[in-house]
Order: C-alpha cells, then structure tokens, then sequence
C-alpha cells in the first residue's frame, strides 16, 4: 500500500493513457512519451522503495532521472516549436547549459544531495519555453481551436508543474530539513501531488486530443 | 523579529498557491484570445463575402447601365436614322432623277451613320473589356456618349497616372463614377460636369461636380431616398476609400472620392 500515493496512481494512470491513445502514433516526438512515463513511473516506484523500504535518501536516482526529465521535455518542446522554424542552436545551447550546472551540482556536494539548483534552473527554463508557446500561439495569425490542441495542453500542464514548482525547488534545502521525520505530511509533499495530479491530467486530456487528430487526419 | 518555521512554510505554500493561480488566469487568458481570434477570423471571412457579393453586384449594374446605353442609343439614334433612310426611300421618284439621286446621297450617308453608330454600341456591349483598358479609358468612352446628348457642356482632367489598386477596386470605382453621373443627369439640372482624375504615389482621387441646383446633404442622407448617396459612401469604403459629399444650391455639388494605396 506504501506505493499507492497520489503521484504513483496519477502517473500510472497518465501511462496508460499514453499507451492506450498513442500507441500507433507515427510521430516518434509523441510516441516517445511511452517510454519516458515508464520511465517516471519506475523512478517513482523506486524512490518510494528507497525511502521506505531500505530506509535511505532516493537522491541519487532522481538526480539521474532530472537528465531524462530535462532531455526529453527539451526536446519535446524543441519539436513543438519546429512548426514555427525553430533553430536547433538554442535547444544545443540549453542542453550545454544544463549539462555544466548538472556537473557543478553533482562535483559540488558528490551527488549525495538533490541537484536543487540545477532544478531550479531547469524550471524556469521550462517557464519561459511556456510561455513563449503561448506567444507563438498568441502571434499566429491562423486560427486553431486551443481547447482540442494537444500540444496546447501539454504545454499548459507542463507550465502548471515547472511554476508551481519554482517556489518549492527554491526553498529545497531549507524545507528538506523539515521532511526527516514525516515526508508524508510535509508541504513539499502536498504541493508535488497537487502539482503532478494537474499536470498528468493535462497530459492525459493532450494525449485524448493527439488521439482524436489523428483520428480525423490519418495523413 | 525572528520568523518561525511554520511561517516560513506556511508562506511557502501561500506562494505556491499564487504560483498556482498565475497559469490558470493565462492559460484561460490564451483561451479567450484564441477565442477573439475565431471570431475576427470569420468577421473577416464574412467582409470578404459580402465584399465578393457587392463586386458581383457592381459588375451587374455595369453591364445593366451598358445595356441601358444601348437601348436608349437604339431607340433615339439608330431607329430615328434608320426611320429617316425609310421616309427617304419611300419618297424617292424614279422619274426625277436631279431628285433621285439626292436623296440616295442622303440615303448613303444616313446609313453610314447608322453604321457607325452600330459600330460603337458593339464596342460600348464589350463593357468589362471597357474596364480593361484602364479606368481612366473607361471613363473616357462613357463620357463620349454623354457628349452626343449636347446637354451637358463636359470637361475631363486627368494627371495620366494610372490606377494602381486591384482590378476589383478599379470596377467598383468605375460603377462609383456611373453612378454619380446618372444621378446628375437624372436630378441635378445642371449644364456643365467636371470631372477629375488624379493619381499619386499613395492614393487616386476623382472627383466629380456639376453646377446644378444641389441638395442638403444631411436630409438627403436622413432619408430613404438618399440610398444612392449611402451606396457611394459604403462602395468607397469598401475599396479602402472615403467618399466626400459636398452640395450647395449656388455651386452645385462636388463628389470626392480619395482612394489610399494600402
């Protein structure tokens, strides 16, 4: 039962509606979220395993798991903003970026601790690369209903977590200092779950609309 | 002042509340956007429609005030020649030769002009071809035959510039210029019309007066009657243009129609 918590059954759920809606996908930027939650999910799994099973900080496998995180939603990102002739340099530039301050991190403190730092960075990089969709959206001249647009949903649940996120990743140090004894009731805890549950269900509903355009324009 | 730890979070999660709240007023900020952006675009869709119906519209009325010119042309003209070369056939006497052969001469030449006539209603039916040739050629050709009725004493200026806008305004700028002159002719007594034509880098004017008995503006455009007028105004802005009205017993009235380059 320790393993059944907010975040692991939003996340299970979130998978399934990804193999479920974008299981014959064709586009390989889509497809790869399969992977990437399965990924999450055992990451999660593993975390809860660690802290409570084996009785030891999980730091080090989700300080892995913030390359995948980083990776993967740079890169979607990087393919929902080709649509609008997006340079390659930037996301090479980020990505070299985020690689420097991810080592900074690890050398820094061994990777015995959360590259906190790096995932403040990284969040509001991924703020800003909201926000500039939006922009995009805003700009284009031609008309698309945002309410059944995947990539608009997926960007707005993505927005959600990497903002709400922010304040939580900022105070990291300070508020893991209050989690040794009860993570569970702690407010970084309640705060993540809000945010994955809303972002997962934004994904979810993203992959239900990515579903239903393919549905209608096999082509 | 020292803050305590429960503070401390508790101000954490007030903030990330806020932080919260932020992308949710955007996100339905983009939606109502996007929203305003459907209806601009079917607006816009809707002007091009009725800009694309009053273009048909105004061709039609081009080719019906064509055809006008042709029937009263056949009627005052053609027939009153060609019923004049049948009273002077009919009068020929074949025993006057002196006669007989004056009234052949005059026979010949009524029917030349009847020719000639026929000649230039046949050009007059190709109207767009007319439109074609350029607006200020059309305009040319339509006041030849306002000169033949002798009523009007008609002077043309023009700078030689030709018209730069797209072939839909050129049309609709052309029916504007019909329009204005059959109104002259039909309400404002008047025995001169000046017409003018000038184009320049960023916009094309033309204006027309007359030195009839004019209007009050105001009352006429108050009034149903003064549907003429309003279709002048909405034609010119249609194409991008403004139509100005100005009228007065003493000097007539002066219609200014100034069209924009985008």
């Amino acid at each position: 039962m320790v393993f059944l918590t907010f975040n692991t059954v939003s996340e299970f759920l979130c998978l399934l509606a990804a193999i479920i809606f974008l299981y014959r996908e064709k586009s390989i930027a889509w497809k790869l979220f399969i992977p990437f939650l399965l990924l999450t999910c055992s990451v999660e799994v593993a975390g809860i395993y660690m802290r409570e099973i084996m009785q030891v900080r999980n730091y080090p496998i989700y300080n892995l798991y913030l390359i995948f995180e980083c990776g993967f939603t740079s890169y979607f990102f990087f393919y929902l903003y080709q649509a609008y002739r997006y340079r390659p340099i930037w996301l090479f530039t980020w990505l070299s970026l985020f690689t420097v301050m991810y080592a900074t991190d690890m050398v820094s403190h061994g990777g015995k601790l959360f590259a906190g730092d790096t995932a403040t960075v990284m969040s509001v990089v991924f703020v800003l690369a909201s926000l500039y969709f939006y922009y995009l959206k805003l700009k284009d001249p031609h008309f698309v209903p945002l309410i059944h647009s995947a990539p608009f949903w997926w960007v707005s649940g993505t927005l959600f977590f990497y903002f709400g996120s922010t304040v939580c990743n900022t105070f990291f140090t300070y508020l893991s200092n209050y989690e040794s004894i009860t993570y569970s009731r702690s407010i970084r805890y309640i705060i993540f779950n809000v945010l994955d549950v809303t972002m997962y269900i934004f994904w979810s509903y993203a992959f239900i609309c990515r579903y239903r355009q393919r549905r209608s324009s096999p082509l | 002042m020292q803050i305590s730890s429960k503070e401390i979070i508790s101000l954490i999660g007030l903030t990330s509340i806020i932080f919260l709240i932020a992308p949710l007023f955007l996100i339905l900020y983009v939606l109502s956007y996007n929203r305003r952006k459907k209806r601009h675009q079917e607006e816009t869709v809707m002007m091009q429609k009725n800009f694309e119906t009053e273009l048909l519209k105004t061709q039609m009325e081009v080719q019906e005030q064509t055809l006008k010119t042709v029937a009263y042309d056949l009627h005052d003209n053609i027939g009153q020649l060609l019923s004049l070369t049948t009273i002077t056939l009919s009068s020929i006497n074949l025993d006057d030769n002196k006669n007989t052969a004056e009234k052949i001469a005059l026979v010949e030449d009524l029917t030349m002009r009847s020719i000639k006539e026929v000649k230039a209603l046949s050009r007059l039916l190709h109207g767009e071809e007319i439109i074609s040739r350029g607006l200020k050629a059309a305009i040319e050709f339509e006041l030849e035959w306002l000169k033949r009725s002798d009523k009007f004493k008609v002077k043309f200026t023009h700078n030689h510039v030709p018209f730069n806008g797209d072939s839909a305004q050129e049309t609709i700028l052309f029916r504007l210029f019909q329009e204005i002159i059959n109104n002259i002719i039909q309400h404002a007594k008047a025995t001169e019309i000046n017409i003018s034509l000038q184009g320049a880098v960023d916009n094309y004017q033309l204006i027309i007066s007359d030195n009839g008995i004019g209007f009050d503006v105001e009352e006429i455009l108050a009034r149903k009657a003064g549907m003429g007028l309003h279709n002048i105004i909405k034609r010119s802005s249609m194409i991008n243009g403004n139509a100005s009205i100005v009228s007065s017993p003493i000097n007539g009235t002066t219609i200014t129609i100034n069209l924009p380059y985008k």
